[in-house]
């Protein structure tokens, strides 16, 4: 009755593992073929941002011939009993430290926000920003990605922290809030602010440990 | 009590801010199809959040347990054939949609033929439509989602836990159950009115849908607001600092500088 | 076999009188959500053509060996295993466009138009009508959702393939780009197509078959 009941199970059910077993080879075919890709492509989408957001847009093509070294950190900040990680990215330039970017995320209007902020090596100013990932409302809260807004960050101190102020900002700590769209404006700033806060002891040990 | 605002802004935000529907379009299928009548569409909604709340359970622990990398199980078992570093880096993601698509399609078999065995007034309620939810967009979804949120995170302690991905199934149900019935609410209604002939059924269901979706979109930035007022901000404590592994350097030190100027892609 | 229509009639039949979207209403979960604008429209359209063609082809050569009750398993199977290779390789190739469409291209699975065509096609004809048969339904497929893109890019942000086509002065329509201009879009286009049917329906029959009958020849 087993043995029966054995050889009606594989009759039925050969096709299947057959195919099954041919899909599996094709599938770990593709992994070693693409999965170098996949992963360079996850890595490069933020490490190509780093040498602009650290020495401008300008800069940046220029020292892409001379020696830059890029490294990926992971800094755990304890924070209300948990620890909050944050990828930082260290920038030496000819074997002196340059900068720092650090990729942060908060909750924006509609859904999180991913930004990359560059930051001078003592973290007191801000020297690039970036934003990754959103999905603000297209035409309003979406003009953050614009480099008009982006650039009022730009050396920017961060002793104070970042405000953002309907109609004309005026005091060094203020930033123009988009017309339609302060909750992502507000957004931002509060993303960078809690970075800078994090960030910023750490980071200064470790370029005063160098 | 973090944990606590996490739970309330994932059910908020699966069940009415993103509602799976009416912002993502998975499951228009027995949106368009089901929705004739309330009380069908009760049932299918009923349906939907029962298997997805399913699916969700497994999905869960399939991935944390054997695809993710360096996964336990998958770790354990690959030990007795190669060494415990190779082990230990096993990745088995690629492998996830097939694995999801042939666990809900056999969880729904099996949930079917137990309520039909043990529960025969519940199977006559909701049983027939759960073979039609085996192609329903919205429970993959839900594991993809889930899915995404352990594989894709950067850090590994903000993981999806089973009680976050167990919230964002059933109120992703939940926020179908409430799409479908007010659809079908406005059908019912729907059929009194002298429709122009060609947009009589899916034509106008859609129209509808739009006019439903832009209500759901004034749900827009609930979760921010609440996620402000709830959380107060405490100053960090101590920091730790890690250097990533060489593999992370060389792959670095690889890559091409830009030459475009910054512009979002 | 004998009443089973040929590869041209199967071809012909996806691209309008059989067209998924807007006749079968099937695949309506990436035919509303990927139309935002036209590249990401054509990308799906891409992959569709990729997973309906090689599923198709699979489950046409294997047609003699499925048992009746273990077919929905095989077709399960021989899609989900396309459309990994299909992320994967818009990961490793188009990185962007892959984070754009995120969870849809492996929704492709769930999407009722390839296990139909399974089921109804591909199972019963040789290879040759199945290859055909993929190709019409995801040109099919391509017009419908490019249709619904074209609508809503324009619209909604006075482009087209992201080239400039409305004048400046255009107020964008915002609310195109956005979950509700999609339904919208679809709803209108659906009665668009009854209206045209019915219209088409009232001459006479001989003409509408023309047509097919000149490509075929």
């Amino acid at each position: 009755m087993t043995a029966q009941g054995k050889t009606h199970f594989f009759s039925q059910a050969w096709l299947v593992l057959v195919l099954a077993i041919c899909f599996g080879g094709l599938l770990a075919g593709m992994q070693i073929v693409l999965g170098p890709t996949i992963e360079a492509n996850k890595i490069n989408e933020t490490l190509e941002r780093v040498p602009e957001l650290v020495f401008g847009a300008a800069h940046a093509k220029e020292l892409s011939e001379t020696g830059m070294e890029i490294k990926p950190l992971s800094v755990g900040v304890e924070k209300a009993g948990k620890t909050v990680r944050y990828n930082v990215y260290e920038t030496k330039s000819d074997g002196r430290l340059a900068g720092w970017v650090t990729k942060s995320a908060g909750q924006g209007y509609a859904d999180k926000i991913e930004i990359l902020i560059g930051f001078d090596p003592q973290v007191e100013k801000i020297t690039g920003l970036f934003v990754l990932d959103q999905k603000e409302t297209p035409g309003l809260g979406n003009k953050i990605l614009e480099a008009g807004w982006r650039g009022q960050f730009l050396d920017k101190s961060t002793a104070k922290p970042l405000a953002p102020v309907k109609g004309q900002a005026k005091a060094g700590h203020e930033i123009d809030a988009i017309t339609g769209a302060t909750i992502s404006s507000k957004a931002v700033t509060d993303i960078i602010n809690t970075a800078v806060a994090d960030l910023r002891q750490p980071l200064t040990d470790k370029a005063k440990g160098q | 009590m973090s944990y606590l605002i996490d739970i309330i802004l994932i059910a908020l935000g699966a069940a009415l801010i993103n509602n799976f529907v009416l912002h993502y379009f998975v499951g228009i299928c027995p949106f368009v199809g089901v929705s004739r009548r309330i009380d069908m569409a009760f049932g299918m909604g009923c349906a939907v959040t029962f298997v997805i709340t399913i699916a969700a359970f497994i999905s869960w622990a399939i991935t944390t347990f054997v695809l993710v990398p360096g996964a336990p199980l998958s770790r354990w078992i690959a030990g007795f054939f190669v060494p415990a570093e190779t082990a230990a880096g096993i990745d088995l993601t690629i492998l996830s949609y097939i694995v999801y698509i042939l666990a809900i399609s056999s969880s729904v078999q099996f949930v079917e033929m137990y309520v039909r065995k043990f529960y025969p007034p519940l199977y006559k309620s909701f049983g027939v439509y759960l073979p039609l939810i085996t192609t329903n967009c919205a429970i993959l979804f839900a594991c993809l989602t889930i899915m995404s949120n352990i594989v894709g995170v950067d850090d590994p302690s903000a993981a999806w836990d089973l009680g976050r991905s167990l919230i964002l199934a059933i109120f992703g149900g939940v926020g179908f159950t409430i799409a479908i019935v007010i659809m079908a609410g406005i059908r019912e209604e729907l059929d009194l009115c002298d429709v122009p002939e060609p947009f009589k059924g899916a034509g106008i269901t859609m129209i509808v849908s739009g006019i439903m979706a832009l209500a759901f979109m004034g749900f827009t930035g609930v979760d921010s607001g609440l996620k402000k007022a709830l959380t107060a901000e405490k100053p960090s404590a101590a920091a730790r600092i890690e250097e990533h592994p060489a593999e992370a350097i060389i792959a670095a030190q690889k890559t091409t500088m830009p030459t475009a100027e910054q512009s979002h892609p | 076999m004998a009443d089973q229509p040929t590869a041209t009639e199967r071809f012909i039949q996806g691209i309008l009188p059989e067209n998924p979207v807007l006749r079968q209403l099937l695949g309506l979960c990436p035919a509303l959500a990927v139309t935002a604008n036209m590249k990401s429209a054509l990308t799906m359209t891409g992959a569709v053509l990729f997973v309906l063609f090689c599923a198709n082809v699979i489950t046409s050569l294997i047609r003699n060996l499925l048992k009746p009750h273990l077919r929905i398993v095989v077709f399960t199977l021989t899609i989900a295993t396309f459309v990994t290779i299909a992320d994967r390789f818009l990961a490793a190739y188009l990185y962007q466009m892959s984070k754009t469409l995120g969870p849809y291209i492996p929704l492709i699975i769930v999407n009722c138009i390839i296990i139909c065509r399974c089921e109804v096609c591909a199972s019963k004809q040789s290879v040759f009508v199945a290859g055909a048969d993929a190709i019409g339904q995801s040109i099919g497929f391509g017009l419908a959702i490019s249709a619904i893109a074209a609508v809503r890019e324009i619209l909604g942000t006075g482009n087209f393939f992201d080239i400039p086509v409305l004048p400046a002065a255009w107020p964008d329509w915002v609310v195109m780009v956005l979950p509700p201009g999609a339904f919208l879009t679809f709803g209108l286009l659906i009665g668009l197509v009854n209206w045209y049917e019915t219209v088409r329906a009232q001459r006479p029959v001989r003409e509408v078959l023309e047509p097919a009958q000149s490509e075929g020849a």
